[in-house]
């Protein structure tokens, strides 16, 4: 086996995306690595919802577009899917519920019947689904058994052997009738030990491993899991998450805690971020450290709150009036993920300006298998606070003292003797307010120098993918398009390369540069429709690449739409 | 030196004349008289003639945008409960461009101290009407008058949660003194809301004014009668402006309700957290 895809839907409101997780963390146990991806409507009930996981024996960043398992808990998962089925995929269905035409391998498992046997209620069907399911792919059954422990164990004994049944008589009934049909995809295979993340579940375990104490949100989709998967370790891992009144109350709160010298973050999508640019602004001129977790999706305005788009790559750049210094960092995968949100805190401290770590809803809710030693290593890795202080060097101190490489040290508050204002004015070294015409050019050129040094010192040049001297198409991307550009490769084999930016703003000129003007066929590969990654590349580096494949209708790339461009052009 | 010379940065530069001289004086002798210290406080300024005090005040301080000081306070608080944390503002601050978070403060009784004054006018943006001018009030944003009612900002508080809401007059300095170091010592939300006559833009609410419509609260009054304070500040929808402390409870304050809450350990002084098995268990 290398890889297979399983999908599941159902209506909004059933578990069904509880279920996708089951199954990837069920893989995932068996040894193998995992994507998934979620699609559902800006609804709580009554829409339609579906989950599907790639499932490889390598590692794996994005879908493909055959479906080989079809689960459909309900006719509309059928005919919303069907156009991505072949005459090999398996449609497990049931006859009660529905029937269709067309030559597919079938499955008729009766979900309805056996509700009514056994008395169970609707969001039952998952569980036989998924005891159906590890039937068909040869998985342990007992993997499902001890997840439902897990979830269950609490409620008793008699609730556990109650769920317990659903997913035996599932994974009985296709044993029995459909032998042939079951392959053993799912064998135990030993691998490391691997979690199963989404981005938002690793920029959230990041912060928290890099310190951050203080996080404060408005939920505003896709970004909303951040908030609530850290709300609920603020007892265990000792933070402070705050859901303030608005998006605006929200960065403030943030920045009141930055002052006072804990690491602090808040998180949104494009919406809420609009709000906060003033006071993006105002960390810039203040200097206080600030870690702002974007997580894009299709606007303008309300635009498609679940689905997903790269359209805020040059508002995050732009963001905020004034001059100031500002790092914006785009992971790419789960893994990335991980170990940017980790150095965003030591930037935004390092650096005493804003850090925006970017995200969209692709990368934030689906889920990808990770190390677990990888997000072990985070939590014993050196924080590094740069010129952060408890007591000043020297008697007089001045928070905006004119240093070379733009950064003076920053006092926490409370150091006996001292005082000091973090000032939204313009002002002197001493942090009073000022309108002198030298002092302000000083400021200026001071917070200016930021950007320098950390070209210098912190910023890392795009990532290569594939043999960029062999390959005829080289393709430059940023952020969550790298997973899948990747599975379009492992297709294209040595014809294609991939430039991947995860730095994104500031960009050097020098170390980028050399990886571009070779007689090669540069192609933009962007989620938005404005090529703004392709814009940002000129303006910054004089590089041009006039040849784009863009996609913003809210859904993510599938590697095939990749594979068909390079190869038609 | 003057023990309040420890509080005095640069001259201030407001009008002569100016409440805010007062508000200024009223402020530093508070801190002093409660025996504070400009590295052991934490203050936060809005942006207005109010906000400019931020070079006349030391403190550990943030001069923050306009309308964002209480925010700011509430992060502040959060991340060191052990610094007492206390924010000057105006009244377009407070209740104008800020008054989302003013209503969030209240209901969160967050253990901060707000003084505002009041002055009914935007003096640094030469004055314009501010949320708090009587109806009808004319200045060059509202040539023929403002159509709006004013906020009252005494009933906005009570109603939405404040544990201590007081008023003072920025032309009577011991009132202010005490008035402010009542707000300071509560635990819990305090609003001090300073009449402030702005003797260059305001020509209604003068000194002469609020000495002929505003009283000082009898000594029957009740602070702990929440319906009493409510008829006092009702007072003011009349132009009657009682003076003093109308109303102070004692509820529980938000850091201290948080999940993590440490009274030891604020969140700046904890250890790093170091147990990551116990969130990777949530993954696998």
């Amino acid at each position: 086996m290398a890889q297979f895809l399983w999908k599941i839907g159902g209506e909004a409101g059933f578990g069904i995306l509880t279920s996708g997780l089951t199954f990837s963390k069920i893989a995932t146990r068996l040894g193998y690595h995992i994507f998934d991806y979620i699609e559902y409507p800006s609804l709580i009930r009554g829409g339609h919802n579906s989950i599907e996981v790639v499932v490889s024996d390598t590692e794996v960043h994005a879908l493909k577009n055959p479906i080989d398992y079809l689960v459909c808990l309900n006719e509309d998962t059928f005919k919303f899917h069907s156009d991505r089925l072949s005459k090999e995929s398996v449609v497990v269905y049931d006859p009660d519920d529905f029937d269709f035409d067309g030559t597919y391998v079938r499955v008729a498992v009766p979900f309805k019947k056996i509700l009514a046997e056994e008395t169970g209620e609707g969001v039952m069907k998952n569980t036989i689904a998924l005891g159906a399911s590890l039937a068909l792919l040869g998985g342990d059954l007992s993997i499902l058994f001890s997840m439902l422990e897990e979830q269950f164990s609490r409620k008793g004994e008699e609730v556990l052997t109650f769920n317990k049944k659903f997913a035996q008589r599932g994974y009985d009934y296709v044993l029995e009738k459909f032998k042939d049909v079951c392959k053993p995809h799912l064998d135990k295979r030993e691998d490391h030990e691997k979690a199963v993340m989404t981005g938002n579940d690793a920029f959230s375990f990041a912060a928290v491993a890099a310190d951050c104490r203080f996080y404060a949100a408005y939920p505003m989709t896709p970004s909303s899991t951040v908030l609530t998967t850290m709300a609920a370790w603020q007892q265990k891992a000792g933070l402070i998450v705050r859901h303030a009144e608005d998006e605006i109350a929200v960065i403030n709160t943030a920045l009141g805690a930055s002052f006072m010298g804990t690491r602090a973050a808040v998180g949104t999508s494009g919406g809420g971020f609009a709000l906060m640019v003033e006071s993006l602004s105002f960390a810039g001129i203040a200097e206080m450290p600030i870690v702002v977790y974007l997580s894009q999706r299709p606007g303008p305005a309300t635009g498609m709150p679940t689905w997903t788009e790269q359209g805020d790559l040059l508002f995050a750049v732009n963001a905020g009036h004034g001059e100031f210094p500002k790092i914006v960092l785009a992971p790419g995968d789960v893994d990335e993920m991980l170990e940017l949100t980790a150095k965003a805190f030591n930037l935004a401290d390092i650096y005493q300006t804003p850090v925006i770590v970017m995200s969209d809803m692709l990368l934030s809710e689906s889920h990808k298998s990770v190390q677990t030693q990888k997000m072990k290593d985070l939590y014993t890795a050196k924080l590094d606070r740069g010129k952060t202080v408890s007591q000043p060097n020297g008697e007089v101190y001045l928070r905006y003292k004119l240093e070379s490489d733009g950064i003076s040290d920053r006092l926490i508050p409370g150091a006996p003797g001292h005082f000091y204002q973090a000032n939204s004015y313009e002002h002197i070294e001493d942090g009073h307010t000022t309108e002198e015409a030298d002092a302000r050019t000083q400021q200026v050129n001071k917070r200016n120098a930021k950007a320098k040094t950390y070209l210098a010192n912190h910023f890392v040049a795009p990532k290569v993918y594939g043999n960029i001297d062999t390959a005829k198409t080289v393709l430059v991307s940023w952020g969550s398009m790298k997973g899948p550009i990747l599975e379009a490769m492992k297709e294209l084999g040595d014809a294609a390369a991939l430039i991947h930016f995860t730095h994104v703003f500031p960009l050097d000129k020098e170390k980028i540069s050399p990886l571009f003007g070779k007689e090669k066929e540069y192609i933009l590969v962007e989620n938005n429709s404005h090529a703004q990654f392709g814009r940002l590349l000129q303006q910054e580096t004089g590089i041009s690449i006039p040849k784009a494949l863009l996609k913003y209708d809210g859904r993510p790339f599938a590697k095939e739409e990749i594979i068909d461009y390079v190869k038609n052009s | 030196m003057t023990k309040n010379e420890k509080f005095s940065a640069y001259n201030p530069t407001w009008c002569p004349g100016c409440g805010d001289w007062g508000i200024g004086m009223a402020i530093k002798s508070s801190l002093t008289q409660l025996g504070m210290d400009p590295s052991s406080l934490a203050v936060v300024f809005g942006i207005g003639c109010s906000g400019n005090m931020n070079d006349f005040l030391n403190a550990y301080a943030i001069h923050s945008l306009h309308g964002r000081a209480l925010p700011n306070a509430v992060g502040m608080k959060l991340a060191n409960h052990k610094m007492p944390v206390i924010v000057i503002a105006g009244d377009g601050d407070t209740y104008g461009e800020g008054g989302n978070h003013f209503l969030h403060a209240c209901r969160g009784n967050h253990d901060i101290t707000l003084i505002v004054h009041d002055n009914g006018v935007y003096g640094l943006t030469t004055g314009q009407v501010a949320p708090t001018a009587n109806k009808g009030a004319k200045s060059k944003s509202t040539p023929t008058g403002i159509i709006e009612t004013p906020v009252f900002p005494l009933t906005l508080a009570l109603t939405q949660g404040a544990t201590f809401v007081g008023q003072s007059f920025a032309g009577d300095l011991p009132h202010m003194v005490d008035t402010i170091k009542k707000g300071i010592t509560h635990k819990g939300f305090s609003l001090v809301n300073i009449l402030q006559p702005c003797v260059t833009f305001n020509k209604v609410n003068t000194y002469q004014y609020y000495i002929k419509r505003s009283y000082k609260l009898p000594e029957n009054h009740d602070p702990k009668d929440y319906k009493q304070a409510i008829d006092r500040a009702l007072e003011m929808n009349n132009e009657r402006y009682p003076l003093g402390v109308l109303y102070q409870v004692e509820k529980p304050v938000y850091h201290e309700q948080t999940a993590s809450y440490n009274k030891e350990k604020s969140l700046v002084e904890r250890k790093r957290f170091e147990d990551s098995d116990i969130l990777i268990k949530e993954f696998t």
